[in-house]
């Protein structure tokens, strides 16, 4: 019953309402700007949550994601550019429809697909969260040391690419957490003597710099998107074509749910995934890739039900499994505020307001979105010389925000480097953020551990929950090293035949 | 070179420098068994690794396979990508003499035309109008404390 009051709270006594709806705008305007991902759009206004209540600047957070998922698909119908990566497959179909004359049809299947998919990842989300989250009760210092490890292995084999590049990226980012005050003892460690590095690298800086600034650099120079210029208007589906659509939300549902739940997945994989199953199952399959509506329907739903079953093993073990909820995370622990069971504990109210706000985003979704398409439309027309300009002047006013430091714009520009020699050399960015984030628990877990022992590594392989965790992290490592040796045999396979 | 070769010994060039810094921590009093510097150290033996792991393996590959370079697109575009965070770095440089308001004026300005708007004439009325709609945002409306500027503070003292 009090958790009932604490809802009704939520809606009435605070601007929560205000906090969903203006997360779920900006998402959608920045999902339809192609080049924007979710993981950008919630990056740029991460600095703004520094002086929020925790428990809204988390629920805006959650919003942002939840619009972005969706205003991914408006480019990828209106201009065959997916707004975000998760929408590549929305494509597929959603623009044949556009060519059709059938625009406003598509963009209100995938609305409503997206509404569908959020409602199920939330009522997931809801279900799932807390029972999981009380597993880690049982944890020691050195069940969280082999916890943080295995999120630093699975990201590293799991984001593609070479593992030596993926776990090199997060020993990177482990290196820039030791930057700052020692957690134990308390002597500073690579600050060189400046002030500004005594309370270490914010991981907000690594995420605007990495995902942003990275981002602004190697668009710099491109051409501007295709124009739209016929007037488009939504056309929500009928109950009719809803229930000729259920199966491949259906389809949409358990992929995004089966994806969030796995760290690496993703909207991407779940969206691709649930599009094939979708063209399987279809009583048409023949009009996929003509324009069909289920086409539209299953990787729409699959993408809007991964930005809220993804945060399942974030608010559980405190594990992100993509960009966007690296991010999230970064934005939880900004406010002091632990994934696990102690947060579901001491601050119920800050899940209560993700739970609550998602869910007004979720609903807010119709209306806003329909209002919202001349705007977003207005802003993908825009001259790409001009959307840089902006956008890196929103980027750097809002680091600034955090400290009022010049420091951490230089940071953050230093960082954005970086990222762009990483991107040139293949290295994936999210296990080096991970490393930043998972860092601090790594390391002071390792260490009380060993206080605990005297100093003997032995203690580790009397935890049965380290034990498990470090095989698994193991077992993730050396399958990611067999695809690839597999990978490069077919390769050269492939090469000779030729 | 081989980017693989490239990014191996860059690592171990990361991992040498990172470790020698390790010598200019502190010992405590408070210190554990540990220490300060024993996860950085573990860190940089395992970077050095890994980078050296990535130099044999490009290296064996490119005598496997004979080396070709790689697509130039992202390289090509460094220079230009270096060129476009110049911009933030002297929005950092300038942004205490010049305050908020200018110095972001001149930034959108700036990127503006580095990216060759097509309209050069529309970009100083673009530039203030967003520099003025920022101001708001930041300065009125969320009271974030941004730099007034040193030089018209200078001139009106």
């Amino acid at each position: 019953m009090t958790a009932f009051w604490d809802i009704v709270h939520l809606l009435t006594g605070t601007p929560l309402v205000f906090v969903a709806i203006g997360g779920l705008i900006w998402g959608i305007l920045g999902g339809a700007l192609p080049g924007i991902s979710a993981s950008i759009t919630m990056a740029l206004i991460l600095p703004f949550t520094y002086t929020m209540d925790p428990a809204q600047a988390v629920a805006l957070l959650a919003c942002v994601y939840i619009g972005a998922e969706y205003g991914g698909s408006i480019p990828a119908i209106l201009i065959r550019t997916p707004g975000t990566n998760s929408a590549a497959a929305t494509v597929l179909d959603g623009y044949e429809l556009n060519r059709q004359g059938r625009a406003g049809e598509a963009l209100g299947i995938s609305l409503m697909s997206g509404v569908v998919g959020s409602l199920f990842g939330l009522a997931m989300l809801v279900l799932l969260t807390e029972p999981l989250s009380w597993l880690a009760l049982a944890f020691k210092p050195t069940s969280y040391f082999g916890l943080g490890i295995l999120g630093l292995s699975v990201i590293a084999s799991m984001t593609g690419g070479s593992l030596v590049k993926g776990l090199a990226a997060a020993v990177i980012g482990l290196m820039i957490a030791t930057v700052g005050t020692d957690p134990i003892s308390g002597v500073t460690r690579f600050t060189f003597g400046v002030p500004d590095l005594l309370s270490g690298v914010e991981p907000v800086l690594v995420m605007v710099g990495l995902f942003a600034l990275t981002e602004l650099m190697s668009q710099s120079g491109s051409s501007n998107f295709s124009r739209l210029k016929d007037p488009v208007r939504i056309k929500l589906p009928s109950l009719a074509v809803m229930n000729r659509l259920k199966r491949a939300q259906a389809i949409g549902c358990i992929f995004g749910l089966f994806e969030g739940l796995t760290p690496g997945g993703g909207g991407s994989i779940a969206a691709f995934m649930s599009y094939n199953e979708a063209r399987r199952w279809s009583k048409t399959p023949e009009k996929f890739g003509k324009g069909s509506e289920e086409g539209v329907a299953a990787p729409e739903t699959a993408n809007n039900t991964v930005a809220s079953t993804t945060l399942i093993p974030l608010l559980s073990f405190g594990i992100p499994s993509s960009n966007s909820t690296a991010v999230l995370l970064g934005g939880l622990l900004m406010h002091g505020l632990l994934p696990g069971p102690r947060l579901f504990e001491q601050n119920p109210q800050v899940i209560d307001s993700l739970y609550v706000g998602s869910l007004i985003a979720i609903i807010a979704q119709i209306g806003v979105g329909i209002v919202i398409l001349p705007a977003c439309i207005w802003l993908v027309n825009r001259p790409r010389p001009y959307q840089a300009g902006f956008i890196f002047a929103l980027i750097l006013s809002g680091i600034y925000t955090l400290n009022n430091s010049p420091f951490d714009l230089g940071i953050a520009l230093a960082l954005a480097l970086v990222g762009y020699l990483m991107r040139i050399a293949q290295f994936p960015f999210l296990p080096m953020i991970l490393g930043v984030v998972l860092g601090h628990m790594v390391e002071s877990s390792y260490r009380r551990s060993l206080v605990l022992s005297g100093g003997d590594h032995m203690i580790f392989l009397e935890d049965p929950i380290a034990v498990g965790l470090l095989i698994a992290s193991a077992a993730f490592a050396v399958y990611s090293l067999s695809r690839e040796v597999r990978d490069a045999r077919a390769i050269k396979l492939q090469a000779v035949q030729s | 070179m081989n980017k693989d070769l490239l990014s191996g010994l860059v690592l171990l060039l990361i991992a040498a420098l990172y470790h020698r810094a390790t010598g200019a921590i502190a010992d405590s009093t408070l210190s554990d068994e540990v220490g300060a510097t024993g996860l950085p150290r573990v860190l940089a033996y395992t970077l050095a690794g890994l980078g050296l792991l990535l130099v044999v393996r490009s290296l064996l590959v490119a005598r496997r396979a004979g080396y070709t370079a790689d697509p130039e697109s992202q390289d090509a575009r460094l220079p230009r990508a270096v060129g476009f965070l110049l911009f933030g770095a002297a929005y950092v440089a300038v942004l205490p003499l010049l305050g908020y308001l200018v110095s972001v004026a001149l930034l959108i300005a700036a990127v503006t035309l580095f990216e060759r708007a097509e309209r050069p004439w529309a970009v100083p009325i673009v530039a203030i109008g967003g520099a003025a709609l920022y101001w708001a945002i930041f300065v009125k409306l969320l009271g974030v404390h941004q730099p007034v500027g040193s030089v018209w503070q200078a001139l009106l003292s």
